[in-house]
C-alpha cells in the first residue's frame, strides 16, 4: 500500500512539472532525461559488467549526427535518424568491441578512451557529414505523424516516457539469465569461464546495448536543441556520462536518475557565479565522492539503515 | 568401461623449470580417483591443464576418447568437465542462490532479445535456473544460506557453495582441488558423504587432497612427486609403499 | 634518413619524453597507492604557471622560480592525499571512487587555473636560450636536448630510488604489503603521502620542461594526462620504467604516423596504433605479466 502511494505521488509530481514550472526548468529536465538514457548505457557496462567505457560520447555523437544528417540534410522522417543511429552505433560497437573487449581492466578502459579520442577526431575531420566546427543546424523538432513536439513541455513528456521504457528494458536485462551471467563475469572472470560463460561475446553484446542507448540519447538531444557541433562529443562528455552512474550509485536505476540530475542541475545552479562555477562543480563532485563513495544511493541506503537500527534500539529500550 | 578422462604423457615446464614429466592418469566413468603429493608437486598445474586454463608443452588430454587439447575452458565445461579452485572463487556480490544459478546457466539458453524484452521464453529459462539451483541447495543442506551474499560467508560455507555451483550444471567429471582446506571436521564429514552420494549418481571425480579421511572414498590414488607419478594404486597399497613413505615421512 | 624523417623522429622523442615523465608520475602513484591519478597533467600545468608567475610577478630568478614550481607540485600532491584520500581510505571506499575523486580534482584544478589566470598560454624561457643542435641535417632546440637528457636521467634516478634508498624501498613495501611493512616500522600512511608528493614532483618537472616548447594553458592538463595514461598502461602501469618506454613509443608512433597523413588524423593514427599494440602485446611492451587490474 505504502509503495503504491509513493509511486502515484511521484508520477503525479512528474506529470505536473510542465504545468507549474517555468520553461527553463522543463528544458533542463529534458536534458536530464537524455542524460539518463545515455548514462544508462554506461552504467549497464560499469555496474553489471565491470567495464569502464570512456567512449559513450562517440555513440552519442553517432546518434546525433545520424539524426542531423537524415533529417536536416536528406529530409527523411525522424525515425530514419534513430534507426541509422542505433544501427550504426551497434555496428561500430561490434567492430570495435570484438577485438578490444578481449582486453580487461585498465587496458580495456584505455582502449575505450583511445576509441573515444579517435571518434572525436573523425567527427572533426569528416566535416562533409558532420559540418566540423560549424556543425549541422536546422534539425527539425521531433514529430510522430502530425503531432509535433515543438515545445519543451511536449518534448518533456515524450523523453521521460522513453526513459521509462529504456529503464524497463534494462531492468528486464538485469533480472534475466543474461544479467546473471554478466554479474558473474564481473565478480570473477575465472570462475565464470569455468562455468562455460562465453565472456567475450557477452561483453560485446553489452557494449552494443550500451552504444545503442547512447545513440538514442544523442538523437533525442539533436531534436531538442536542433543543432549539433563536434565540440559536444569530446572526452569531457564521455567523462560526464561516466559520472552519472557513479555519482548516483552503481546498479541502481533510481541512482542513474539522481546522477543525471546532479550533472544537469549542479552546473546550472553554479553558473550564476560566472567563471567560478566550474570550480564549484569540481568541488561538489569531490565532496560527493569523499562523503559518499558508494554513490548517493549508497549513502542514502546507509542513512536509512542507521535510522532503522536506531529505531530498533529505541524500541528495545522502551 | 571407457575411461572418462585419460592423460597421456603430459609434460609441462615454466621457463626452465620442469613442473610435470610424463604424467599418465585415468579416471573411469562413475569413478573417484585421487591425486596426492607434497606442495609444489604440480597438482594445480595438472588441474589447470585438464580444465583448459593451461596448454601443456606435450602430451594429450583425452576426454570421452577424444583429444581436447585445443578446446577452451568453456567448451570443456559444456562437455561436462567442471573444476573447483584451491581458494573458492565465488561471485562475491551475488547471493548464494545466484551463485548456484550461474552453475545452471549452461543447461539453459536465452537470447538477448528475449532477455531485454522480458519475453516469456527468457523468463522461463531463468526460472529453470532458479528451480534447479534451489533443488541442489536443498540437497546440499544450504537452504538457510540462499539469500546470503557470498562475500560474507565463512570459509567452510564458501567451499560448499562452490561445489554446489559446480555440481548444479550436471557435470560428468568434477575436478576438486583441495576441497577440504579450511573446513572443520563436521564439514569434512559432510563433504565425504556428498562425494559418495554424487558418485552414486554417476558423477566421476578427480580429487586432490591432503586429508586422509576424505581420501578413504577414493578407488585409485596417484602419488605425484615433483611432476612425476611415482606410485598408483588403492589407498591401502600406497600407504604401505616404501617410496611413498620415503617421500611423505622421510622414512 | 631523410630530413623529414629525422625531424619527425626527434619530435617524437621529445614528445615521448614528456609523455614518459607524465606516465612515470602516474605509474608511481598507482604503484604506491593503487589510485589512478587523473590530475597528473594538472600538476604539470600548475607548476609551469606557478613558475611563470614567480618569475614575472615576483621577479624571482629562474632557478628559484623553478624550485617553487616543482615544490608546488609536491605540495598539491601531499595535500590532496592527506585531506581527501586518507578519509576515503578510512571509509574503505571502493577502488573506482578514487578515480572519480581524481577526475573531480582534475576538473576543479583546471577550472581554478582558468579562473585565476584566464585562457592565456604561459611559456617559460628555454634552457640554453635559442641555441640549436644539429642532428644530421635536422634541427633540435638546445632546450629539447636538455629535456631528453633530464628525463632519461630522472628515469635512472627513480629506478635507483625505488631499489636502493630506504625511502623508496619503504614506499614499495608499504604498497605491496601494508601490514608487513607496518610491523617493520614503516609509517604506511606517510609513505602514501610521499607517493603522491613524488607524483606531484614528476608532474611538475614535466610541466616546467614542456612550457618553453609548448606554452601551457588551462586546457592542456587533460591532454597531457591522457597521453601519460597511455604511456603508463603500455609500460605495465605499475612499472615507472615501463612508462618511459611506453611514452617514447607513443611519441614516436604519433610523430612518424603523421608523416604523409593530414595532421588532423594525428590522434587517430596514434591511438589506433595504441589499440593495436594493446591487442597484440597484452602484457604491455615489456612483456611481464605485471599488468594489474585485469
Amino acid at each position: 500500500m505504502h509503495r503504491w502511494f509513493v509511486l502515484v505521488a511521484v508520477i503525479a509530481a512528474w506529470a505536473a512539472v510542465p504545468v507549474v514550472a517555468d520553461r527553463q526548468l522543463v528544458g533542463l529536465l529534458v536534458f536530464t532525461a537524455i542524460y539518463v538514457i545515455a548514462g544508462l548505457g554506461v552504467g549497464l557496462l560499469l555496474g553489471q559488467c565491470g567495464i569502464v567505457n570512456f567512449a559513450q560520447a562517440a555513440f552519442y555523437g553517432i546518434g546525433a549526427y545520424s539524426t542531423a544528417y537524415c533529417t536536416a540534410r536528406l529530409g527523411l522522417p525522424n525515425a530514419a535518424g534513430f534507426v541509422l543511429g542505433i544501427g550504426g552505433s551497434a555496428a561500430i560497437a561490434f567492430l570495435i568491441g570484438w577485438p578490444v573487449l578481449r582486453l580487461t581492466g585498465y587496458f580495456l578502459a584505455l582502449a575505450t578512451l583511445a576509441f573515444g579520442i579517435i571518434a572525436n577526431s573523425m567527427f572533426f575531420e569528416w566535416d562533409l557529414i558532420t559540418g566540423g566546427e560549424l556543425g549541422v543546424g536546422g534539425i527539425p523538432k521531433l514529430a510522430i505523424g502530425a503531432f509535433v513536439f515543438d515545445t519543451p513541455e511536449r518534448f518533456y513528456y515524450l523523453v521521460w516516457i522513453v526513459v521509462f521504457v529504456c529503464m524497463l528494458l534494462v531492468r528486464n536485462l538485469m533480472g534475466s539469465r543474461t544479467g546473471l551471467m554478466m554479474r558473474a563475469m564481473r565478480d570473477s572472470p575465472e570462475a565464470a569461464a569455468s562455468l562455460a560463460i562465453d565472456m567475450h561475446w557477452l561483453r560485446t553484446k553489452m557494449f552494443m546495448v550500451g552504444a545503442a542507448l547512447g545513440s538514442i540519447g544523442g538523437s533525442l538531444w539533436a531534436h531538442h536543441i536542433n543543432f549539433v557541433s563536434v565540440h559536444s562529443f569530446s572526452i569531457e562528455r564521455s567523462i560526464t556520462l561516466l559520472l552519472i552512474p557513479v555519482i548516483g550509485g552503481l546498479n541502481s536505476l533510481p541512482g542513474i536518475v539522481i546522477g543525471a540530475l546532479f550533472v544537469t542541475f549542479v552546473p546550472e545552479f553554479f553558473s550564476r557565479f560566472g567563471d567560478f562555477h566550474q570550480i564549484l562543480f569540481g568541488l561538489a563532485l569531490v565532496a560527493v565522492v569523499v562523503a559518499a563513495p558508494n554513490g548517493i544511493i549508497g549513502f542514502g541506503a546507509a542513512i536509512i539503515d542507521r535510522w532503522k537500527t536506531s529505531l530498533a534500539t529505541t524500541d528495545e529500550a522502551k | 568401461m571407457i575411461d572418462l578422462l585419460r592423460l597421456q604423457g603430459i609434460r609441462h615446464s615454466f621457463g626452465g623449470l620442469r613442473v610435470l614429466s610424463d604424467v599418465n592418469l585415468r579416471v573411469e566413468s562413475a569413478g573417484i580417483t585421487g591425486l596426492i603429493g607434497p606442495n609444489g608437486s604440480g597438482k594445480t598445474t595438472l588441474f589447470n591443464i585438464i580444465s583448459g586454463y593451461l596448454v601443456p608443452n606435450g602430451g594429450d588430454v583425452r576426454y570421452e576418447g577424444a583429444v581436447i587439447n585445443d578446446e577452451t575452458v568453456q567448451a570443456r565445461c559444456r562437455r561436462g568437465l567442471v573444476r573447483t579452485f584451491q581458494t573458492p572463487r565465488l561471485f562475491e556480490q551475488m547471493t548464494v542462490l545466484e551463485n548456484v544459478m550461474v552453475g545452471v546457466t549452461k543447461l539453459t539458453s536465452s537470447n538477448l532479445l528475449q532477455d531485454v524484452l522480458g519475453l516469456s521464453g527468457g523468463k522461463r529459462e531463468i526460472e529453470r535456473c532458479r528451480a534447479e539451483a534451489e533443488h541442489i541447495c536443498h540437497r546440499f543442506d544450504m537452504v538457510k544460506l540462499l539469500d546470503q551474499r557470498a562475500g560474507k560467508l565463512p570459509a567452510g560455507q564458501r567451499r560448499m557453495v562452490e561445489i554446489a555451483r559446480a555440481v548444479a550444471g550436471r557435470p560428468k567429471l568434477l575436478l576438486l582441488d583441495e576441497p577440504s582446506s579450511g573446513l572443520n571436521d563436521n564439514e569434512i564429514e559432510s563433504l565425504r558423504s556428498w562425494i559418495t552420494s554424487l558418485q552414486n549418481d554417476g558423477l566421476s571425480i578427480l580429487l586432490v587432497s591432503h586429508d586422509m579421511e576424505l581420501m578413504s572414498v577414493v578407488q585409485e590414488v596417484h602419488v605425484l612427486y615433483f611432476g612425476e607419478i611415482i606410485v598408483s594404486g588403492t589407498m591401502a597399497m600406497i600407504q604401505q609403499h616404501p617410496k611413498v613413505r620415503e617421500v611423505y615421512l622421510g622414512v | 634518413m631523410s630530413f623529414l624523417m629525422t625531424q619527425a623522429v626527434l619530435a617524437g622523442i621529445v614528445n615521448g619524453c614528456i609523455y614518459a615523465l607524465t606516465g612515470m608520475g602516474l605509474a608511481a602513484i598507482f604503484k604506491g597507492t593503487r589510485v589512478i591519478n587523473a590530475m597528473q597533467g594538472e600538476f604539470s600545468i600548475i607548476a609551469a604557471i606557478a613558475t611563470v608567475l614567480l618569475m614575472r610577478g615576483y621577479g624571482l630568478p629562474y632557478w628559484a622560480a623553478i624550485s617553487g614550481g616543482i615544490a608546488s607540485g609536491a605540495v598539491i600532491g601531499a595535500v590532496v592525499e592527506i585531506m581527501l584520500v586518507r578519509p576515503m581510505n578510512a571509509r574503505n571506499a571502493p577502488d573506482d571512487s578514487y578515480l572519480l575523486l581524481t577526475i573531480g580534482l582534475a576538473m576543479t584544478l583546471s577550472a581554478c587555473v582558468l579562473y585565476f589566470v584566464g585562457r592565456d598560454s604561459y611559456g617559460l624561457p628555454p634552457i640554453g636560450g635559442d641555441g640549436v643542435i644539429f642532428v644530421s641535417d635536422a634541427i633540435l632546440q638546445e632546450h629539447a636536448a636538455w629535456l631528453i637528457g633530464i628525463v632519461l636521467l630522472l628515469s635512472l634516478v627513480i629506478r635507483q630510488f625505488y631499489h636502493k634508498t630506504t625511502l623508496g624501498l619503504s614506499m614499495m613495501a608499504a604498497s605491496i604489503d601494508p601490514d608487513g611493512a607496518a610491523t617493520s616500522g614503516v609509517d604506511v600512511r606517510m609513505m602514501r603521502t610521499c607517493t603522491f608528493a613524488l607524483g606531484g614532483i614528476l608532474g611538475a618537472v614535466a610541466g616546467v620542461l614542456v612550457a618553453p616548447i609548448v606554452p601551457v594553458n588551462y586546457h592542456l592538463g587533460l591532454a597531457l594526462t591522457l597521453k601519460g595514461f597511455a604511456a603508463a598502461i603500455l609500460g605495465g602501469l605499475t612499472n615507472p620504467m615501463g612508462a618511459v618506454i611506453g611514452g617514447l613509443v607513443l611519441g614516436l608512433v604519433e610523430s612518424l604516423a603523421v608523416v604523409g597523413v593530414p595532421s588532423g588524423y594525428r590522434d587517430v593514427v596514434a591511438f589506433s596504433a595504441l589499440i593495436a599494440i594493446m591487442i597484440f602485446m597484452p602484457h604491455g611492451l615489456l612483456g611481464h605479466a605485471g599488468r594489474k587490474g585485469g
